[in-house]
């Protein structure tokens, strides 16, 4: 056993797809081959070694695959049981329909262009309808501010925009160098420098408004990228929350520092908040169901304060 | 002998034959299962699994149907094994590549269904995609169940559901399926993440799908069981552009003077409506139905810390 067991599975994926392309069609040139199908010449023909001692018993020689290698170009015959590919699985059809869908419903894709008569054909070749069988709303994010964010990070310019930062709960113009737009968890981001923070930041695109593309171009520099929008610093104060049960979500939505059991189906979650409005929120939306154990425990009273008066309900918190 | 060849053989002697084979015909016909009888065993189990988890349909079908103890063999029936070419164009095929290569799916492999379809002429497309998509254990599944029509069976919420699958959409950062649920002979859309147990599935063929399927609505509020209320929900200047933004024109019943808007917004689950709504502190306000408002403020004076002698101005 010459190789190792998940290089012959990938092998054979390939083979699999490439035996039928290349015998469908009279020597098509090795480097073609090799970059239709991902590999380099050598392991191609590494491959290509194995596969003609390879046929039917009792592999007599008009039993066996025939692979000639003459000069750039390559022949595969008597390969008859390998006439067609592997049809696809219900994962890669799902991904194939999901990314198709995706990309053409961005700005700036023609949808009676090469992609959407593809995936119009793929569709019916898996048995669903293309427009309603599988849906990707990658969250809001307006077309032309995505196309400026999109042009100034291929073009390196800097752009001008007003934030709204989630944590300080208010508006702030800034100058960022935008290296990056991407879309996780259905939200679009930008990585960019920040020319206010002085720093690396996350931001998230739909916060944005104003968005100005400048003359001025940046040198790019290398991004880490894994900076989360919420992303709390070690110095920040903690703060350790008994929650219920039903409100567990909040060790599985946000970075946080341990979740331990407490008993009587309370656990307790130890957080680093770096932002007040930010815990505001969470402790709003928790409601009775969580309390502040350790840290600042007037945070969430004097949210549900301000707003209760905003209800134009007076109450004071103790 | 290595493990490619044998593979290579195995699957060549499965395809071209009309009958199942037995294991002890396929160690003749196919060279490299070599040792004891356990050890052979335990090699061809190990290439079966590998073979199905590309996606090989291997059958186990019996050598005589009229006489089952004579035992089972093994074969790949043809017309499960290819793919139903598509005929794609290259241009085609290269403007689904740089799809593929923009916009990944979590543990599905895009690039081997580009192989499949005729590799990946052209363009390698980005290095790092614009959109990652989160998988899900249940995704292949129910996407096969719904390209064959077939029923699936779930627990769901504590109940167990059967459902016509129409659809998938990914929104708010998760996958959602939607189809018709038999127990309550509807519509419904279910998270994928709170299906409790591996869908089963039933016959292909089972349903016709309906025209056009009701398109998902991605909002929170929306996926509940609870009898719909219309909501109306104030939002200052502040948050106002982002909020309709989120919601859709549509949802705005006023814009006021002031930069503010009232937005409608029908609610079947009270919980995402109300963290919605909170998720604005004090720049938003629930104007109503009445029950609604005084739920959000009984949940406001619920706060742990907060004295409970309240005084309506």
């Amino acid at each position: 056993m010459s190789r190792r067991r998940a290089g012959a599975e990938e092998s054979l994926r390939r083979l699999l797809a490439l035996v039928p392309w290349v015998a469908g069609r009279d020597g098509p040139r090795i480097e073609e081959v090799c970059a239709r199908f991902g590999c380099s010449e050598a392991e191609l023909i590494e491959d290509l070694e194995l596969l003609f001692m390879c046929g039917l018993y009792p592999f007599t020689p008009d039993t066996l695959i025939e692979v000639t290698m003459e000069e750039d170009r390559v022949w595969i015959r008597y390969a008859n049981f390998f006439s067609k590919p592997l049809r696809l699985t219900p994962a890669e059809g799902l991904s194939l329909l999901a990314a198709g869908t995706t990309v053409l419903s961005l700005p700036g894709t023609d949808p009676d262009g090469p992609l959407g008569r593809g995936l119009a054909k793929l569709a019916a070749a898996l048995g669903v309808n293309p427009d309603e069988a599988v849906g990707v709303e990658l969250g809001h994010a307006p077309p032309e501010v995505l196309a400026t964010l999109r042009r100034a990070a291929a073009e390196h310019n800097q752009v001008e925009i007003d934030y709204y930062s989630y944590g300080r709960d208010g508006w702030a113009r800034r100058i960022i160098d935008p290296h990056r737009v991407f879309n996780a968890t259905g939200q679009w981001y930008v990585d960019a420098w920040c020319h206010h923070a002085v720093a690396e930041r996350v931001f998230r695109i739909d916060r944005m408004r104003d968005v100005a593309l400048l003359d001025a171009k940046f040198d790019p520099r290398p991004i880490n990228g894994t900076t989360r929008t919420y992303s709390p610093r070690p110095h920040d104060p903690v703060v350790v929350l008994e929650v219920d049960a039903h409100s567990l979500w909040v060790a599985e939505q946000y970075p946080h520092e341990g979740v331990e059991e407490v008993g009587s189906g309370r656990w307790r979650v130890r957080l680093r908040v770096s932002e007040r409005a930010w815990l505001e929120r969470l402790l709003l939306r928790l409601g009775p169901r969580a309390r502040v154990v350790d840290g600042d425990a007037s945070v969430g009273p004097a949210a549900a304060e301000r707003v209760l008066a905003r209800y134009g309900v007076s109450v004071k918190s103790s | 002998m290595t493990r490619l060849e044998r593979l290579i053989n195995l699957v060549a002697a499965l395809l071209e034959t009309d009958r199942p084979i037995p294991r002890a015909e396929l160690q003749q016909r196919v060279p490299g299962y070599e040792g004891s009888d356990q050890s052979v065993r335990r090699a061809f189990e190990r290439d079966k699994d590998s073979l199905r988890s590309m996606g090989v349909p291997i059958a186990v079908e019996p050598l005589d149907p009229a006489h089952p103890e004579l035992g089972e063999g093994y074969r790949i029936r043809r017309e499960q094994y290819e793919l139903a070419d598509p005929g794609l164009e290259t241009d085609e095929l290269a403007a689904l590549h740089l799809a593929a290569s923009a916009v990944r799916l979590e543990g599905a492999g895009g690039q081997e269904a580009l192989w499949k379809l005729g590799g990946t002429p052209g363009d390698q497309g980005p290095d790092s995609p614009l959109a990652a998509l989160p998988g899900g254990e249940h995704l292949p599944t129910l996407f096969a169940a719904m390209s064959e029509r077939r029923t699936v069976r779930f627990t769901y919420r504590g109940a167990e559901r059967a459902v016509d699958p129409y659809w998938l959409t990914f929104a708010n950062g998760r996958w959602y399926l939607g189809g018709n649920d038999h127990l309550r002979q509807e519509e419904r859309r279910f998270r994928l993440d709170r299906i409790e147990t591996p869908p089963a599935v039933g016959e292909a063929g089972a349903f016709e799908r309906p025209a056009v399927a009701r398109r998902p609505s991605p909002q929170p509020w929306r996926l509940g069981d609870e009898e719909e209320v219309e909501a109306l929900l104030l939002v200052d200047a502040h948050q106002a552009d982002w909020a309709v933004a989120q919601v859709g024109e549509a949802s705005v019943r006023a814009s006021r003077a002031d930069g503010s808007v009232v937005l409608a917004l029908p609610v079947s689950n009270r919980e995402a409506f109300r963290s919605f709504a909170l998720g604005f502190l004090d720049h938003a306000e629930v104007l109503g139905p009445p029950a609604l408002r005084r739920e959000v403020l009984d949940w406001l004076e619920s706060v742990p810390g907060l004295e409970h002698e309240t005084v309506t101005a």
